[in-house]
């Protein structure tokens, strides 16, 4: 178990950083579209009394939102992108089963994004002048289960376009579901803590604008956030075993 | 494998990709399956893998059934599917190697002599460093093979693995894979409708013809069924045409070949008969051999024709 996870561990980060290049030109659009929102609501809302509140937001909001499209695509457009290559029936071939195979993807795509928003999210906060509050055990704490829950929905449709293939457009709908997810005031409307990623987002939000660590937090809202996580994981990767039979079924699995 | 049927549906027709069909694999036996394009050859592989579920029929491999133990069979059995795929083309030939051992669950320290036997062995060693996309086809299709050692699995199933090569390309690969089939001591199941694949590296052969399997034995035996008295005449001089008239009215088939001509005999004592009409034109015979069935015309008459028993 532990060689197969270190063999996909060092396989995402080789294709990763193959391309130095591309991978830098990748986080220098994601820090521009930063700037260009930044610069935007600057010029729009720069003298409201909420100013500095509301930039925190588009901070912690930002980079959540950036995380969850990485955790997200890495689900629905790799496995995609395997099926087209015929990869995906050698992972299926690994003595581990295929759903320990999924969920080392998953931890090696956490821990490698991590390693990539990190450097982005000082250069926001350098960017606005609003240097947010780290407290990295809270933070790992609040973000696994919140990156989780999008994990979850990457693996639904993941199994969708094992199955229906050509559904990208789909995908790129998602992402924008995810600015909603983030928008959504989750403190103040019960069923939203319900809903992937914006209970989360606000725990983070409040962690890093008023260093609120997590256990000062009130643990029914980690329990709340924990159940969330849980059930979208799983329920995701279930989802995406029984499109996993079905693309068996119909002899789709590695086709294209 | 017993009475496997599959069959795809659409919403416009319905295919029988494979239609009941059941055969035994023993071990460290070489067995190639061959057919034409749409025969089911892809579609048993993959039943077989685990990668297709089947209508109908149940799939053993020692003695455990295929979708019930896929772990312990997945340990076992190392798979190439449609040639050059399979692989990461962004990464290199060793870094392929290295992941797809880890994979089976080997740390790449265990496995770098084994790595650098198959390198060498394939002929990747110089090209070791480099993407696999950077490398020509037959390079490409001779990674994915090589992936498919390394898990280093006393089963193998190889479907198509000479698909699209260039003729020099496919004969290293051929001489290849019968080395190390044979050396490993390794239970192969070679897919394919290039025929000198299986008549060079298979023991038995399968055919396949709409999902149904037409023949299943030893080669040689699959030869003996269209044997016939056949003999290549090479000669000097020229044949001329009312010598080439009777022989194709008083023998069974002759085909003319640049100096040379193959005729099939209804009787051994017609040969006397051929030689007396040959020097009643004093034609100079240079040699004289007897023809043996070569194993794509056996397939081809085994296509056009029915079911062997």
């Amino acid at each position: 178990m532990k060689q197969v996870f270190f063999s996909i561990l060092r396989k995402e980060w080789i294709t990763t950083i193959r391309y130095p290049m591309n991978f830098i030109s990748s986080l220098v659009s994601i820090y521009l579209i930063f700037f260009l929102i930044f610069i935007g609501y600057k010029t729009v809302g720069g003298g409201g009394p909420n100013f500095g509140q509301n930039l925190e937001s588009i901070i912690v909001g930002f980079f959540l939102w950036t995380f969850a499209i990485a955790a997200y695509a890495r689900l629905s457009w790799g496995l995609t992108s395997e099926s087209t290559t015929g990869t995906l029936e050698q992972l299926y071939m690994s003595p581990v089963g295929f759903h320990w195979i999924s969920v080392f993807i998953v931890i090696s795509d956490f821990l490698i994004s991590s390693l990539l928003e990190i450097p982005i999210l000082f250069l926001m906060m350098l960017t606005t002048g609003k240097w947010l509050h780290i407290d990295v055990i809270t933070l790992l704490i609040l973000f696994i289960p919140t990156i989780g829950s999008v994990y979850g929905i990457g693996f639904i449709s993941g199994g969708i376009a094992l199955v229906y293939k050509r559904i990208q457009s789909f995908f790129q709908v998602l992402q924008f579901l995810f600015v909603i997810l983030i928008m959504i005031p989750a403190h103040e409307t019960t069923i939203a803590k319900f809903l992937p990623l914006s209970f989360g987002t606000y725990l983070i939000h409040e962690s890093m604008t008023q260093a609120v660590p997590f256990y000062r937090m009130n643990p029914a809202d980690l329990a709340i956030l924990y159940t969330n996580f849980l059930f979208y994981f799983f329920l995701g990767l279930w989802i995406f075993t029984r499109f996993e039979y079905y693309a068996r079924k119909k002899g789709v699995l590695g086709h294209y | 494998m017993e009475r496997l049927t599959k069959i795809y549906r659409s919403r416009r027709k319905e295919v029988r990709a494979v239609d009941n069909i059941s055969f035994d694999i023993s071990k460290n036996e070489i067995v190639g399956i061959l057919g034409p394009n749409g025969a089911g050859k892809t579609t048993t592989i993959k039943s077989i893998l685990g990668l297709l579920i089947p209508d109908e029929g149940e799939i053993f491999i020692s003695g455990r059934k295929v979708g019930t133990f896929d772990r312990w069979i997945y340990r076992n059995i190392a798979a190439v599917l449609e040639g050059n795929r399979n692989v990461y083309w962004r990464l290199t030939v060793r870094e392929n190697l290295e992941f797809f051992a880890g994979l089976q669950g080997y740390k790449p320290s265990e496995l770098k002599e084994k790595i650098d036997f198959l390198l060498q062995r394939f002929g990747l060693e110089s090209r070791q460093n480099d993407q696999v996309r950077t490398l020509s086809r037959g390079m490409q299709q001779k990674v994915a093979v090589a992936v498919a050692f390394i898990r280093n699995t006393p089963i193998l199933f190889l479907d198509e693995p000479t698909l699209g090569l260039d003729v020099e390309s496919s004969l290293e690969l051929r001489k290849t894979l019968r080395e190390l089939a044979s050396e490993n001591l390794k239970t192969v199941l070679i897919s394919s409708h290039d025929m000198k694949v299986v008549e060079e590296i298979c023991e038995r052969v399968i055919i396949l013809k709409n999902g149904r399997i037409i023949a299943n034995d030893r080669i040689p035996n699959l030869k003996s069924l269209f044997r016939t008295i056949a003999y290549k005449i090479v000669y000097e001089g020229m044949l001329q045409e009312e010598l080439k008239t009777r022989l194709k009215d008083n023998f069974l088939n002759v085909t003319f070949g640049k100096m040379n001509f193959v005729v099939e005999l209804k009787r051994t004592e017609d040969i006397y008969d051929l030689m007396d009409l040959l020097r009643s034109y004093k034609i100079q015979i240079k040699s004289l051999k007897a023809e043996e069935p070569d194993f794509e015309r056996v397939y081809i008459e085994l296509i056009k024709g029915g079911e062997v028993n």
